[in-house]
């Protein structure tokens, strides 16, 4: 005779929600403050983790990629004012995807990115698009 | 026989709205769990564990797909880790069991990813999935409450 656990909500649930809902903070978190927004971001593009373009977020051109049977169209992006009289400075660029054939389209769905550190990830296609801000970072400062 | 009850379950619930409510990548249903918790409740872990890896195995296969196996495994088997530990520990229902799962299940499948695409950048999709686990794990658990209760009227 087998026993069935009983369907009722016990009080630890509670603390399996809590924790899980931590971690996704956690991670969130550490995941923002990577982050900065600066003028000089760098798109790069990896292909089976290896990188195979890299080019300043200013280019104007779209680019063009395919591996493992799907192709997908990277587009940048300007927006934030009117691009015929504003400042360079007014301007956020980002790119997104803009055309894919993949068969989830979770990268064209992801939309614009503009943060050093956001990336536009293609997993049929293996290919991870990713903005990298100035290097700002020290591990150690002497003197 | 579960494996392939499994593997109908996760064929059925791609009808749902594919990505639920969210265009997050990799946010399903997790309907085939409710096998899993079956198997976990009524059979133990080693069968539960013979039943998740069949299921793996056959669902990449039929999806003709063998980098999907990564991901099928490393989520099912994270998932049945977590839920057998917590399952342990006894003060846990079934919805804290079924919530770990689905939690343990995402952060497999991200790790699956990052192993994939040589990057972390699919770290950045595990919060908002974290949180959406917490629901999906919920719904697998009443779901399978219902099973149960109904079973336990059968016999």
């Amino acid at each position: 005779m087998k026993s069935y656990p009983d369907n009722r909500l016990r009080p630890a649930d509670a603390l399996v929600v809590l924790v899980v809902l931590a971690m996704a903070a956690a991670i969130a978190l550490w995941q923002f403050s990577a982050r900065t927004q600066s003028d000089a971001l760098t798109v790069v593009v990896e292909i089976d983790a290896a990188e195979v373009d890299r080019f300043p977020i200013e280019s104007l051109e779209t680019h063009t990629y395919t591996n493992n049977g799907v192709t997908l169209m990277l587009a940048p992006y300007v927006g934030g004012a009117s691009t015929v009289s504003s400042q360079e400075s007014e301007l956020t660029r980002g790119v997104c995807v803009a055309e894919s054939d993949c068969p989830t389209l979770d990268c064209v769905r992801t939309g614009v990115i503009t943060r050093a550190g956001q990336s536009i990830v293609c997993l049929p296609g293996r290919i991870v698009v990713t903005l990298e801000g100035a290097q700002q970072d020290f591990d150690a400062i002497a003197g | 026989m579960l494996a392939s009850l499994a593997l109908a379950l996760s064929y059925v619930e791609g009808f749902f709205p594919p990505l639920l409510l969210l265009p997050l990548p990799g946010a399903k249903w997790g309907l085939a769990n409710i096998v899993t918790v079956y198997a976990l409740y009524t059979l133990g872990a080693p069968s539960a564990l013979s039943i998740v890896l069949v299921r793996c195995t056959l669902g990449a296969l039929f999806a003709g797909n063998a980098s999907a196996l990564l991901f099928s495994l490393l989520g099912g088997l994270c998932a049945l880790a977590a839920m057998t530990l917590l399952k342990k520990c006894r003060i846990f229902s079934l919805y804290g069991v079924s919530v770990g799962g689905a939690a343990a299940h995402n952060c497999g499948q991200v790790l699956a990813a990052m192993l994939t695409l040589g990057s972390f950048a699919p770290l950045a999709y595990l919060p908002l999935l974290l949180v959406v686990s917490v629901f999906t794990g919920a719904l697998t658990a009443f779901v399978s409450t219902l099973l149960f209760r109904a079973l336990a009227h059968a016999e």
